[in-house]
């Protein structure tokens, strides 16, 4: 049985939920149309004053993701894409969503931009969702409806992999399938309409890159800075966002004290934050340590408590591969910034940095162009949301073109004849 | 064979008190990890990468462990694999990753005879008439096999005149059971089966039938996940087959396929003990130290029997606490040692984006 939230979650059978589906097809709205702007606003006026936003980062970091000013930039970029050409701007049409399960603010990114492009939107959610999701879900769908937008901004829940989703996915122009590799193979093989555009977001792996000597000429109150960042990036969403660095690489000489001090401080990060892994995840990790030394495809362990754990790779591609979450990271050394490419495969996404000069950081760009990698960022802003993900500008598939030629004098003069 | 499992097998079974029983078994200990640390590379560079390239230590709590997984995800083996005579497997469902043990000829007969020096403390020097609460078609028919007919083949060498309490279908077999029970005639005799079966296809099958079996020795094993989903524990369990069968000598067993040989049998308390060549670690699951005696934590088995994979410390996936020591004295019933209890498996953990968000609201 199907769900949907309109706006208080109930079942509804398929014939009813593809009826509301298709009757989507010509819902779009104009790109960036003011009401939209303010729905969005709306609902970030909701999550920053409920109290239980307050108790997870994420949340908050979304509400302020989407308050006004920040919307109205969002608008600006959107709008300012056909200035120059004298093409009107248009919806893509119906767009469908499939969040992952491991980052639980997802589908609101995706939707909310998928919103400002003026496209009326299925948000396909799991069948089981955690309290807080609930929670999210329930408010964004409050505040659609006292929008009046409940008819071109559904969220449901349906079953993968039977009819129903094929014909669900038949009425959709743009997919966005965020989640892992399987997933995303599994959900492609479903047609969606003709014309219409899927991207994938599949597994992505991500890094944090540390300059030797700018660590070691930072002091206490930076490196704590740098530390408490770290934790931002490793720990949000249990180190398994595509965004979560799996991967510490130091450039320059490698430096053990600089290392242990690093783990020190990001340790105490941890510590007054008070998160605690669960015994089986502790094992895991154990595990997953043993399994790499015993390949060789790392040759040390740190193991400074439960929630952080420290492998020295040896072999920087399959380390990538071979992740934990919950605070289990891999240490690298390379000389040179530019190495970074060496093992930078298609899976890499977000390069964290940390003392980096804006030309050390273009020539790493250049290193690892055409290979994998789409964002550097500092460190401390590996998980925040962006309008070009994976290397793509997400306004620019979430929207068409209309193309507008002006006619000829010739026919100009026969247009201003009078017909009789 | 090493000369610490060789004393500790030739001392009387159960015996050692712990000063001696600790230690002999870190000499054995030592020399194993320094065995297996020359003979199994990928052992070698664990020790080298997590343990400092250290073989010898002062303390038993010391000595390396190895999380018990990594028999499924690599081939440990400290024998060339010319050698290897025996390849064990744990059971497992389809699709899930089992554990591999291989063994060598010595490997293969160190282990049978520590386990008939274990059983023999409950069983006694001779070999006793055998009730298997079980079908033979477990290891008879090749479809069957599986890690339960190796387990019951494996036990049924300690007895004789095997005969099997359920048909194939596993539904009770009334005349194989007075059978038995009529040619023993009123003598001692030994039951072995997997601790659900012998509740779900024999007490709750037999209950009624009038069956007397307070001559019979009872060993069993197998987890008590299936146990716990009929809410039934060791006491209720004990106490339901005392008052159909008069049936009080029962030993439960905890052991895995990684220590095969190595069994830690239910003495007094109903608690379990380590044998003399082996011991077990409480270790807290936060500092991952020696939890004292009477704090639950996950348990670490060592042992000195594999000589042919790196398996002598191996911290498991199972919870347990120590609820006795040195409980017994030497005597025949004694038991010596630490007395475990098993209280269940470390739950399975699923890492997702929000636990940290739920331990918040926690």
């Amino acid at each position: 049985m199907n769900t949907i939230w309109a706006p208080e979650k109930q079942m509804i059978d398929d014939a009813a939920l593809l009826a509301r589906v298709s009757a989507m097809t010509y819902a779009g709205r104009e790109p960036g149309a003011q009401p939209l702007v303010g729905m969005l606003a709306a609902i970030s006026r909701a999550i920053l004053a409920d109290p239980r936003a307050r108790l997870a980062s994420q949340y908050i970091a979304l509400g302020y993701w989407l308050r006004p000013s920040a919307l109205q930039q969002l608008r600006d970029d959107l709008v300012k894409q056909t200035n120059d050409s004298g093409a009107l701007l248009a919806p893509r049409g119906v767009a469908l969503h499939l969040p992952p399960t491991n980052v639980d603010t997802i589908f609101v990114y995706s939707w909310a931009l998928s919103v400002l492009a003026g496209n009326a939107n299925v948000v396909r959610l799991a069948e089981k969702l955690t309290a807080d999701t609930e929670w999210l879900v329930s408010l964004i769908a409050c505040v659609v409806a006292e929008h009046g937008e409940d008819e071109r901004q559904l969220f449901c829940s349906y079953p993968y992999g039977d009819a129903f989703e094929q014909r669900i996915s038949r009425q959709c122009d743009l997919r966005m399938i965020w989640g892992g590799d399987a997933k995303v193979e599994t959900v492609s093989r479903t047609a969606i309409r003709p014309d219409g555009l899927s991207i994938g977001f599949p597994d992505r792996k991500s890094l944090s890159l540390i300059g030797v000597d700018s660590y070691a000429r930072a002091d206490e109150k930076a490196r704590d800075e740098l530390a408490t960042q770290l934790y931002n990036d490793t720990y949000w969403f249990d180190q398994m966002g595509c965004g979560s660095p799996r991967l510490v690489v130091w450039i320059g000489e490698k430096s053990d004290t600089l290392s242990d001090d690093l783990y020190a401080r990001l340790g105490k990060a941890v510590a007054a934050k008070k998160i605690a892994v669960e015994t089986g995840v502790a094992i895991g990790k154990m595990a997953l340590a043993n399994d790499l030394l015993a390949e060789g495809v790392a040759d040390r362990l740190r193991f400074f408590s439960n929630e952080l754990v420290v492998v020295d790779i040896v072999d920087p591609v399959v380390g990538l591969e071979r992740t934990h979450g919950g605070g289990f990271l891999g240490e690298y050394t390379v000389a040179d910034i530019a190495d970074i490419a060496n093992f930078t495969t298609r899976k890499v996404q977000t390069l964290g940095h940390f003392g980096f000069s804006s030309e050390e950081l273009k020539r790493l760009a250049r290193a690892i162009s055409g290979r994998g990698g789409y964002r550097i960022v500092p460190i401390g802003q590996a998980l925040q949301f962006d309008v070009t993900w994976d290397g793509m500008e997400l306004f620019v598939h979430m929207t068409r073109r209309i193309t507008i030629w002006e006619t000829s004098w010739k026919q100009a003069a026969l247009l201003q004849t009078p017909v009789s | 064979m090493i000369e610490a499992l060789r004393l500790a097998i030739e001392a009387e079974p159960y015996s050692l008190a712990q000063p001696v029983h600790q230690a002999n078994l870190l000499v054995g200990l030592n020399e194993l990890t320094a065995h297996h640390y020359d003979t199994c590379a990928a052992y070698r560079r664990i020790v080298n990468g997590a343990w400092g390239g250290r073989t010898r230590f002062e303390r038993v709590e010391d000595v390396p462990y190895l999380p018990v997984s990594l028999f499924k995800t690599q081939k440990l083996q400290s024998v060339p694999d010319e050698e290897v005579r025996v390849t064990l497997t744990s059971s497992g469902t389809t699709g899930q990753a089992v554990s591999r043990i291989f063994l060598n000829k010595d490997a293969s007969a160190m282990q049978q005879r520590a386990l008939a020096n274990s059983l023999m403390h409950v069983l006694g020097k001779q070999r006793l008439p055998m009730l298997v609460i079980d079908t033979d078609a477990v290891f008879k028919d090749p479809r069957m096999m599986s890690a339960r007919g190796a387990g019951v083949l494996g036990i049924m060498r300690y007895g004789r005149n095997h005969a099997f309490a359920l048909n194939r279908d596993l539904k009770p077999n009334f005349d194989a059971v007075r059978a038995f029970l009529k040619e023993v005639g009123g003598q001692p005799f030994f039951m072995f089966g997997f601790t659900f079966m012998v509740w779900i296809n024999f007490y709750e099958q037999f209950r009624n039938e009038g069956l007397d079996l307070s001559k019979g020795v009872l060993i069993h094993s197998g987890g008590w996940k299936k146990m716990i989903e009929c809410s039934v524990d060791n006491v209720s369990f004990r106490k339901a087959l005392k008052d159909a069968f008069g049936l009080v000598r029962i030993h439960n067993f905890y052991g895995m396929v990684e220590q095969i040989g190595t069994i830690f049998l239910e003495g007094a308390g109903g608690v379990m003990f380590p044998p003399n060549f082996a011991d077990v670690i409480i270790r807290d699951p936060i500092t991952w130290r020696p939890a004292p005696l009477g704090q639950p934590g996950v348990v670490q088995v060592l042992s000195l029997l594999p000589h042919s994979y790196p398996g002598h410390s191996l911290l498991t996936e199972d919870l347990g606490v120590i609820e006795a020591m040195e409980q017994g004295h030497r005597s025949v019933d004694g038991w010596m040692g630490k007395g475990l209890k098993i209280l269940g498996r470390v739950p399975k953990a699923e890492l997702r984006g929000c636990s940290d968000v739920i331990s918040a609201v926690a």
